[in-house]
């Protein structure tokens, strides 16, 4: 959720719930016999406030689950889960007069700030990161699937190899890659199918793609001259490929897998030139959605900490009320 | 050729039914969001099996309550259908009994009202202003008037000037007391006899707690020794009777005790009676000393009996006497009367005087110039005050760090038996005033809330040994 302008609203309304209350604060507190205290009519008030608001905040992930109902916009229940979540803490610190109390009081009062503040350090997670994501990962997949695509460049680049340098031994169901590793313009032809090297093999044009340009032919590399970009492939890019986050790997790092595919094209042929150019592109690619895994991450990591903390904290809290009552 | 990327195919590498699978993320969340609040469920269910209330304790106790952190139930007492269980005064006089404060008070208070339990280890009995300001801020009785200070709302606000020291109103502060003192004269350097050493006394040689060992300096230990016939009624003030008596039994070195002839007085002030004796009179009522004064002389005559032989002594001519013959033989008993007589207006009008106020038949003996040497004066009561301020608890050990006259700065300049050498409300806050940098100021500090002379004995409630396992 971005902190603009369209959070004013909250932002103001909340503001000035926050004043109002630690002005009320201050003068129940200097009033107090002896001190403020969560127990009397003002203690409870602050209290019994500061629950509801945790309450509301916690009712987002209901909303959540259930999105069909009619229950306000999203965004309103969003923007109330931020604010109101976030006053919750002022008003359960002058609930207890800013002190921790007991076991239970002070298990929930941690309890309350970690949650607080993982939500906080989420909402400014959430306000900086998708900005990142939009200018260093322009190729986002879904999260969930980065994974698979992370497989199907993988097999795109044994195929693209392949195609020039003979059979490598690395691919791998090439039918249901040719379906979902798509969106290229040519399918370099999977000459290790042929099995042979040094021949002609006519370019495959991929089926499904409606946007597939007639592919060249593709000359097989004899073993001297595609030897640089085998050994190049086979312990620099499978590698990176298969295991993008390992930071020993050159590729893992703009600037030296640059470098690094400048000084190999340097030792191919012109005819592998587009091959070694694809490799790049796809080593680019997975490079960002390695970026995009860790932006991810940290997008919502806190959430690890901030749902089941929030959730044992409403547990806690109801069981405070009841007991507080009681004694 | 360059890759290049089409919206579709970009879409066909995604499966469908991603959002249906499960990724470690997705895993490691559900297992917390079931795990945490599962195990906050199992510590309430524990808690509740285990009959354990103490984590809903609002805070520490008191060291006061510590023993009972284990026995809730000792002030949250359960009672049948109600399921609250709050703490109430029942409970507290269990243990301890909290006498009523003043019969006229209007207004009664819980216990926990004042005293905050689950504060931390706090003194109980530190009660905050504002509990005594909820009445005195606007002092009401029950059927009467007060003679106090209706708006009281802290030592630093509200307070007035004590009482001892008050003035206005045409009222000047006065010390009932009779016996003269200058406490000037006292306190300057003084010769100890008539060829005695210069000596220079100390507040400490005559003011010391009760509980103190006396400093006999410029005591006598013939005196101390000696048995008095008069008691404390006739030297001390009886204490104001409103005043509420303190919750704990004095140490004896909270207030000065009245000062003593023989451990203060007696070195210097003789009580000398004749030329045959070196040692002076009891001090005690004059009925005592004038039999004294018959035992002596009788004593003495008959071991003496030549000195019924009196010669006159020019010197001792007192005007309102007949001029006596140069020689005159007496009988035993008439030289004892003569000499009684001689040593009786000695020292009543001498050496008694100089302290004690004398009276004859109601006339004060300094006006009616002479006493005839049958009539015994009359002692007036002493008036000493053991307790100037009888609404307030003060202690002098607490504040021994302190020479007398920082406080008693008036005693250096008082000539005068009248002058109130106490000090006022000011010298009091230069220490004891609001603020981390102060002394305490709350009312507690000086005051008591409970009629500690109503207290009522406590039957005991629990059992040592069976506290350690929350067991009665």
């Amino acid at each position: 959720m971005h902190m603009d302008k369209s959070q004013r609203a909250w932002g103001l309304a909340s503001l000035m719930i926050f004043v109002a209350s630690t002005v009320g604060y201050i003068i129940y507190a200097l009033n107090a016999t002896p001190r403020p205290s969560g127990g009397s009519v003002v203690g409870l008030i602050f209290g019994i406030t500061g629950f509801a608001f945790m309450i509301f905040a916690a009712l987002l992930g209901a909303r959540k689950r259930v999105p069909v109902w009619r229950l306000g916009r999203a965004q309103a229940w969003m923007r109330g889960h931020l604010w109101l979540g976030l006053l919750s803490l002022p008003m359960i610190l002058f609930h207890g007069g800013f002190r921790f109390g007991g076991t239970m009081t002070q298990v929930l009062m941690w309890l309350l700030i970690i949650t607080v503040g993982s939500g906080l350090f989420g909402a400014i997670l959430q306000n900086y990161l998708p900005r990142l994501m939009t200018t260093d990962v322009p190729l986002e997949t879904i999260y969930d699937e980065i994974g698979n695509v992370r497989k199907l460049l993988r097999e795109e680049a044994d195929r693209d190899v392949e195609s020039v340098c003979g059979a490598l031994g690395l691919s791998q169901d090439r039918e249901e890659a040719a379906q979902r590793a798509g969106g290229f313009t040519a399918m370099r032809p999977l000459a290790a199918a042929a099995g042979a090297r040094g021949m002609v093999a006519p370019a495959i044009i991929a089926a499904t793609s409606t946007a597939v340009a007639p592919a060249p032919e593709i000359i097989l590399l004899t073993d001297d001259e595609s030897a640089p970009l085998r050994r190049f492939y086979i312990n620099e890019v499978r590698p990176f490929l298969e295991r993008p986050s390992e930071h020993r790997l050159i590729l893992g790092r703009p600037d030296k897998a640059k470098l690094a595919f400048a000084g190999v094209r340097t030792m191919l042929p012109a005819t592998a030139h587009g091959t070694l150019a694809d490799l790049e592109d796809i080593c680019d690619e997975a490079r960002q959605l390695r970026k995009q895994e860790q932006v991810h991450h940290w997008m919502h990591g806190w959430l690890l900490v901030h749902i089941p903390l929030s959730l044992a904290l409403i547990l806690l809290g109801a069981m405070h009320a009841v007991m507080a009552l009681r004694y | 050729m360059a890759r290049t990327r089409t919206t579709k195919k970009l879409a066909q590498r995604i499966d469908l039914n991603y959002f249906k699978r499960s990724t470690p993320l997705k895993r490691v969340r559900l297992g917390l969001v079931i795990l945490l609040p599962a195990l906050a469920l199992a510590w309430i269910i524990w808690l509740v099996v285990a009959k354990d209330s103490r984590v809903y304790s609002s805070g520490r106790m008191a060291g006061a309550h510590a023993v009972l952190v284990n026995q809730c139930a000792a002030c949250h007492v359960q009672k049948a259908g109600i399921f609250m269980q709050k703490a109430e005064d029942s409970a507290c006089l269990n243990c301890h009994d909290g006498p009523i404060h003043h019969h006229v008070a209007i207004k009664r208070v819980a216990c926990a009202e004042c005293h905050n339990e689950h504060r931390g280890r706090i003194n109980l009995l530190a009660t905050s202003n504002e509990n005594c300001a909820q009445c005195h801020a606007d002092l009401k009785t029950n059927g009467g008037t007060s003679n106090y200070s209706n708006a009281i709302l802290s030592f630093s606000d509200g307070h007035p000037e004590f009482a001892v020291v008050r003035t206005g109103g045409g009222r000047k502060p006065a010390d009932p007391g009779t016996i003269k003192l200058n406490h000037q004269l006292h306190m300057k350097l003084i010769r100890r006899g008539p060829n005695g050493p210069m000596v220079q006394l100390e507040c400490g040689n005559c003011h010391r707690p009760a509980a103190a060992p006396a400093d006999l300096t410029y005591g006598d230990a013939k005196y101390v020794a000696a048995s008095t016939t008069y008691k404390a009624s006739d030297e001390l003030l009886t204490v104001h009777t409103d005043a509420l008596p303190p919750h704990n039994v004095s140490s004896g070195r909270e207030l000065m005790a009245p000062v003593k002839f023989a451990t203060a007085c007696a070195s210097c002030h003789l009580l000398t009676f004749d030329k045959h004796f070196d040692e002076g009179v009891p001090h005690d009522k004059p009925e005592v000393i004038h039999a004294f004064l018959i035992a002596k002389f009788t004593q003495y005559i008959a071991a003496h009996p030549g000195d019924v032989r009196v010669v006159r002594d020019p010197n001792r001519d007192l005007a309102e006497r007949a001029p006596q013959p140069e020689v005159r033989i007496l009988t035993p008993a008439q030289w004892i009367a003569e000499r009684t007589a001689d040593a009786e207006q000695l020292l009543w009008r001498k050496t008694c005087i100089q302290c004690h106020a004398l009276s004859a038949s109601g006339t004060p003996v300094v006006a009616a110039v002479a006493v005839a040497p049958s009539v015994l004066p009359v002692v007036a009561p002493a008036n000493t005050t053991a307790k100037w301020m009888p609404h307030a608890k003060f202690d002098h050990q607490a504040h021994s760090g302190f020479t007398c006259v920082s406080c008693h700065s008036q005693a250096l300049t008082s000539t005068q038996t009248t002058d109130v050498l106490m000090p006022g409300i000011a010298t009091c806050q230069t220490c004891h005033a609001p603020g981390p940098d102060h002394a305490e100021s709350r009312c507690y500090e000086c005051h008591t809330y409970h009629d500690w002379a109503k207290r009522k004995e406590i039957s005991p409630t629990f059992n040592l040994p069976a506290l350690k396992t929350g067991a009665r």
